[in-house]
């Protein structure tokens, strides 16, 4: 047995000798090392030994493995890395297929915002999905019969509280978020809230009932809409270019006054007109204003001494417009072939 | 809304050099948003009136004649025409070269049958006028040249203003108010309105003729401020005078009769919803709220049935109208009205927004009550309709004295207003003249009170009528007023100056990313951003039990009618729609369920009650055809917590008789993590799998965010330790047993049995029938190893021979050699 195994090994060296090219190195593979090649046959004669010889020419088959193996591996190793002269090598073949992950492009939104937002000192908050109806709309300056519930298709839960009214939602916008801080941290603060909403509309291309939005406020002593306008201004140069300006109109969210909307500088053509900003050189980017003296005095501050702002972006329509993405059921569709361009 | 630019003319002087487009530009970024600008006379562009002077024969077509024109251009034109109807002397509509009709055609000069032809003469279904293309249109008079357009007075321009812009404006619902705002904005003049000369009651001479006064009775004033009503007789109905079809049907508003038609104007002029009652059969009005079970046909013809409360005019029996929202039909106008009671009421805002919401019924009349209207408006809509009315039909006289019920109106204090606080406000110095300008040209009326203390003006505001109602309350309403007018685009950005700080760092929001980073990166996933809903049916297929889950009030699709109390739903969905397009797939989500439990958040600063519990979860799904996916759910959740929270805390998976619905019975485990359980993984049944539709082998793990955000402040931080100075020793064990014994059991008693054992490490699993039934072989490397000392074979010898002898002890387990 011991010889045959000696004899076999001799066998295996010389062949190895010879072997020039990987096509050959896979026939010895074949002949030799495979389960059925004439080592591994021999290997389970072993099986059928004598306990004391099995014991002894185990061990010996073992080491002979090794070593055979060991030499194989160089062999292999050798043409693996630039092998024998005379064979081609296609340099040009790819290399291993290589499994990628995706974050979506909602996430990746909110990094660059959370990013850009805490390079200018603001902290990041969070607050829940579902609301109350005080903070969502109450302690906003929204009463029950305020017209401006009319903006916004609000999902109730069937939870009703002493009164026998409904009072949670799921929360219309990212703005509860605005008196949840300030009662926890109170004045001073600046702060961004990232975060899911919701409204009961039916869904179509441009309409989702769950989408996106990013909040922001900023409360301290003296504050001015000059200052709200410097901020947001800056923010536009961040997201857009350094050439990017802000316009603002008039416009009614019943928790700020003066309110108004932020159009920032179509990035798309430069301001000069173009299908996605209807040729009017401006996008229509966000909502803003000074905090309305209520809604601090419902977070607990004090509007006569302090005075803040607040703006709102939608993310869904900024990735929208960075990356040209026509159709808002996109973002919760699940659908890889849109999730793994990101 | 729409608005016409001709009907605005009426009341504000627009410069020539303002184009409706400019004006457009300047209502959005001062007042309100314009959606949209339209020329009624786009579409007849290039459409000019024509005069037919000659006419003859086509020389090469027996059914066609060459017209010679007079088009108000320096030469005659030739025109060729296959319209019989021609006549010399008529006036007719031409389309000149250039011209695009409405039914598309585009106008050529062109040469029909080697005659030149220089435009075309329309019949009125080319026109899109109407169906007739029995001939060429004749028109009765008219002038060679004229625009098509300016001969059907369609000369108007449209502004479309975003009515969500207006929802905090009763007084821009009419053309007035508008007109008004444009006045400020040009600073030009804006026509005073005057009804001083519309007599509501009999000249005293004539009060012998004993008109009474109409029987009114309001119940309840806080619903109905105010109610006016008129009787007027000798009503004769027909169609409304040419001027006032056209500006109804300039703003989107058909014409009907003279007497709707007139409402409706004065509704669109002033923003003051009126309503006509037939008064034929009405001999008295009582203003209440609905009683149990009663009913009402509406103009609309629908029979409604009204909920308590509901605000309603009655005759004393039944419903007439529902105050401020639509009339009955059993009072409508109709042809045959001699009589009509003419209302104009002021009905609460909130109670009119109330009772259209629970009807789902909105109408021009409800949108404009639900504002809060300025109840001095009902006087002068009621004259101008009257006003109206009587200039329309001379014969037309008062049936009634005028009632006009109220017990006074409310009324706001005037405001504080300190200059010197508006400057801080908005950043800079607005001059202190144009501030007053502004606020006086928008009707508030100032009163100097002195000088603060830096020597900036005060004064007190008195807000006007129609904006006292809601909209302006406080002095940063007013400062709102100045900065729109003055211009939001005058006002320079500056950067706040702020003291320096650190942001206080998110950590849960953090660790979020930190994990979508591992997922992503590591693992190779793909993140999704699922609803946070789900539904009955979606759970039942997932045998999962939708008794305690919170219910929408509202739904707007079956598929979504439950808050999600985890992610699977959702990712299982995910795999459906992907799976025929990709062999594998791993995705996750970060994202919030909603428990039917109460959480730690109140539900308002001042009271005790709290939300329902909400948290984030994990959840990890991996689908494809390996039976191996369930390990690799395990890597991925190990790499996770390793990466997480330090190499040195590693993720366990232990048994678990949690019921999960949907898993697979033998294929589940808690994940744990220094002995607390954060998660689970499970492989999800076959059958369940089949049942929703999905061809792959799924596995799932959902992970608590809480649980993982406590390990990660708690432990997550690395500390390091010194590198062995001395060579660890590594011996290999391999052992049969019995297959129930757990891994987790084993590794234990490798790692506890000596305290030179650092680590063991698990290399190869085999089961096979080699072994025997319910047998399986693991082999380990037992590390070895010493801070102090090289170890000795012998040493390790002798341990290694008690831990064989420990392990066929405990687990009764047969060593294998090598």
């Amino acid at each position: 047995m011991k010889n045959k195994l000696q004899q076999l090994k001799d066998e295996i060296s010389s062949q190895l000798n010879t072997v020039a090219n990987n096509e050959l190195l896979r026939d010895f593979e074949n002949k030799y090392l495979s389960r059925k090649g004439k080592l591994g046959k021999l290997m389970k004669e072993i099986k059928d030994l004598g306990e004391d010889a099995r014991k002894e020419i185990g061990q010996f088959a073992n080491t002979t493995k090794q070593e055979i193996n060991a030499k194989y591996l160089e062999i292999k190793k050798k043409f693996a890395t630039g092998g024998p002269k005379n064979e081609f090598i296609d340099v040009t073949l790819p290399g291993n297929n290589v499994k990628h992950g995706h974050l979506h492009p909602i996430t990746l939104i909110q990094k660059e915002l959370e990013e850009l937002f805490t390079s200018l000192g603001f902290i990041i908050l969070d607050g829940p999905e579902l609301e109350s109806d005080f903070y969502n709309f109450e302690a906003l300056n929204v009463s029950k019969h305020h017209p401006a519930r009319d903006m916004q298709d609000t999902f109730y839960v069937d939870k009703k509280n002493e009164a026998g009214e409904y009072d949670l939602v799921m929360r219309t916008q990212t703005s509860p978020v605005q008196i949840r801080a300030l009662e926890k941290h109170g004045a001073p603060l600046r702060g961004i809230s990232v975060g899911r909403v919701f409204r009961s509309e039916a869904t179509d291309v441009r309409h989702e009932h769950t989408f996106y939005q990013m909040e922001g406020l900023m409360v301290g002593e003296k504050l001015s809409f000059a200052d709200m306008k410097g901020v947001l201004e800056l923010v536009g140069k961040k997201l857009y270019g350094p050439e990017t300006e802000l316009r603002m109109r008039p416009k009614f969210y019943p928790f700020v006054e003066p309110g108004s909307n932020g159009e920032y500088t179509c990035f798309l053509c430069a301001g000069q007109g173009c299908r996605v900003c209807k040729h009017s050189g401006w996008l229509e980017i966000l909502g803003c204003g000074m905090i309305h003296p209520d809604v601090l005095r419902a977070s607990g501050v004090d509007p006569e001494k302090y005075t803040g702002f607040a703006f709102g972006f939608g993310l869904n329509r900024l990735v929208m417009l960075k990356y040209g993405i026509d159709d808002i059921r996109l973002f919760n569709s699940g659908d890889m072939r849109f999730l793994a361009q990101f | 809304m729409l608005l016409s630019l001709n009907w605005l003319k009426d009341h504000v002087a627009i410069p020539k050099n303002i184009s409706p487009e400019d004006l457009a530009q300047k209502l959005t970024l001062h007042t309100v948003e314009v959606e949209k600008t339209e020329s009624q006379a786009e579409r007849f562009n290039q459409v000019v009136l024509a005069k037919i002077l000659t006419i003859r024969k086509h020389p090469n077509a027996d059914r066609l004649q060459v017209a010679t024109v007079d088009a108000g251009q320096k030469e005659e034109l030739s025109i060729v025409c296959g319209a019989p109807n021609i006549a010399v002397g008529q006036i007719v509509p031409l389309a000149l070269p250039g011209a695009v009709l409405p039914n598309g055609i585009e106008i050529k000069e062109a040469k029909m049958r080697g005659e030149k032809s220089q435009g075309m003469l329309c019949a009125e279904d080319e026109l899109g006028l109407g169906h007739n293309h029995d001939g060429i249109m004749v028109l009765p008079k008219g002038k060679p040249g004229q625009s098509f357009a300016s001969y059907l007075k369609l000369d108007d321009i449209i502004i479309e203003v975003d009515n969500k812009s207006l929802s905090n404006r009763p007084d821009l619902w009419g053309h007035y108010g508008i007109a008004r705002e444009i006045s400020v904005i040009l600073n030009t003049k804006l026509k005073a309105l005057d009804f001083s000369q519309v007599k509501l009651s009999l000249p005293a001479n004539k009060k012998s003729e004993g008109l009474k006064p109409l029987d009114i009775k309001v119940e309840n004033y806080n619903l109905c401020p105010r109610y006016m009503a008129i009787k007027l007789d000798n009503i004769e109905i027909k169609e409304s005078p040419a001027w006032l079809q056209a500006r109804l049907i300039a703003v989107g508003s058909k014409p009907i009769n003279n007497i709707v038609d007139i409402t409706n104007y004065v509704m669109l002029e002033l923003g003051q919803p009126l309503h006509a009652f037939d008064a034929q059969d009405i001999t008295k009005i009582v203003v209440r709220s609905a009683k149990k079970n009663e009913t009402i046909k509406t103009l609309d013809d629908k029979d409604r049935k009204l909920e308590d409360g509901q605000l309603l005019i009655t005759d004393g029996q039944k419903a007439l109208a529902i105050a401020g929202i639509m009339g009955g039909a059993d009072s409508a106008i109709s042809a045959t009205t001699k009589s009509i009671i003419i209302e104009s009421a002021n009905f609460d805002a909130a109670a009119i927004r109330q009772g259209s919401t629970k009807l789902g019924l909105r109408t021009d009349a409800s949108m404009r009550y639900e504002k809060a209207l300025d109840p001095n408006l009902a006087e002068n809509a009621l004259k101008m309709a009257v006003e109206l009315i009587q200039k329309d039909n001379k014969k037309v006289t008062l049936g009634s004295e005028l009632s006009d019920l109220h017990q006074g109106f409310k009324s706001i204090p005037a405001i504080e207003l300190d200059l010197g606080w508006l400057n801080n406000l908005v950043g800079q110095a607005i001059p202190v003249e144009k501030t007053k300008e502004i606020l006086t040209n928008l009707g508030f009326v100032l009163t100097p009170t002195g000088k603060n203390k830096n020597g900036d003006e005060t004064m007190s505001v008195k807000v006007p009528s129609w904006r006292a109602t809601k909209d302006i309350a406080i002095k940063e309403d007013l400062a709102e007023e100045v900065m729109r007018l003055y211009g939001y685009n005058n006002v320079s950005g500056k950067l706040p100056e702020v003291s320096m700080e650190a942001p206080e760092k998110n950590e849960e929001i953090a660790l979020e990313h930190k994990i979508r980073n591992i997922l992503v990166k590591e693992s190779k996933l793909t993140e999704v951003y699922n609803y946070s809903f789900t539904g009955e049916e979606e759970l039942k297929k997932l045998n999962l039990d939708d008794a305690n889950y919170i219910k929408l009030v509202n739904p707007i699709s079956k598929q979504h009618t439950l808050l999600r109390q985890n992610l699977l739903p959702g990712l299982i969905n995910n795999i459906r729609t992907n799976q025929y397009r990709y062999d594998d797939l791993g995705l996750f989500e970060i994202g919030g369920v909603f428990l039917n439990v109460f959480g730690n958040l109140k539900k308002n600063s001042q009271s005790e009650e709290r939300l329902p519990y909400q948290e984030k979860q994990i959840g990890i799904a991996l689908a494809g055809s390996k039976n191996e996916l369930f390990s690799e759910i395990k890597s991925i959740v190990a790499d996770l917590i390793y990466s997480l929270i330090s190499p040195q805390i590693e993720a366990s998976f232990v048994p678990t008789d949690m019921p999960i619905g949907y898993s697979d019975k033998e294929l589940k485990a808690a994940i744990n993590v220094l002995g607390k359980n954060i998660g689970t993984i499970v492989k999800v049944d076959e059958n369940i799998t089949k049942g929703n539709g999905l061809k792959k082998i799924v596995v799932m793990a959902e992970l608590s965010f809480n649980e993982l955000l406590k390990l990660v402040q708690n432990y997550g931080y690395k500390q390091y330790r010194a590198v062995p100075k001395y060579p660890p020793m590594v011996r290999d064990l391999a052992f049969v047993v019995d297959a129930k014994i757990l891994y987790n059991d084993i590794r234990d008693a490798l790692k506890n049995f000596h305290e030179l054992i650092t680590s063991v490490e698990l290399f190869d699993v085999y089961v096979g029938d080699k072994l025997g039934a319910n047998k399986k072989n693991l082999a380990f490397h037992v590390i070895y190893q010493s801070d102090e000392r090289t170890l000795t074979t012998e040493e390790i010898d002798t341990i290694q021979n008690n831990l064989i002898n420990h392990l066929q002890s405990k687990f009764e387990a047969q060593i294998r050699n090598f």
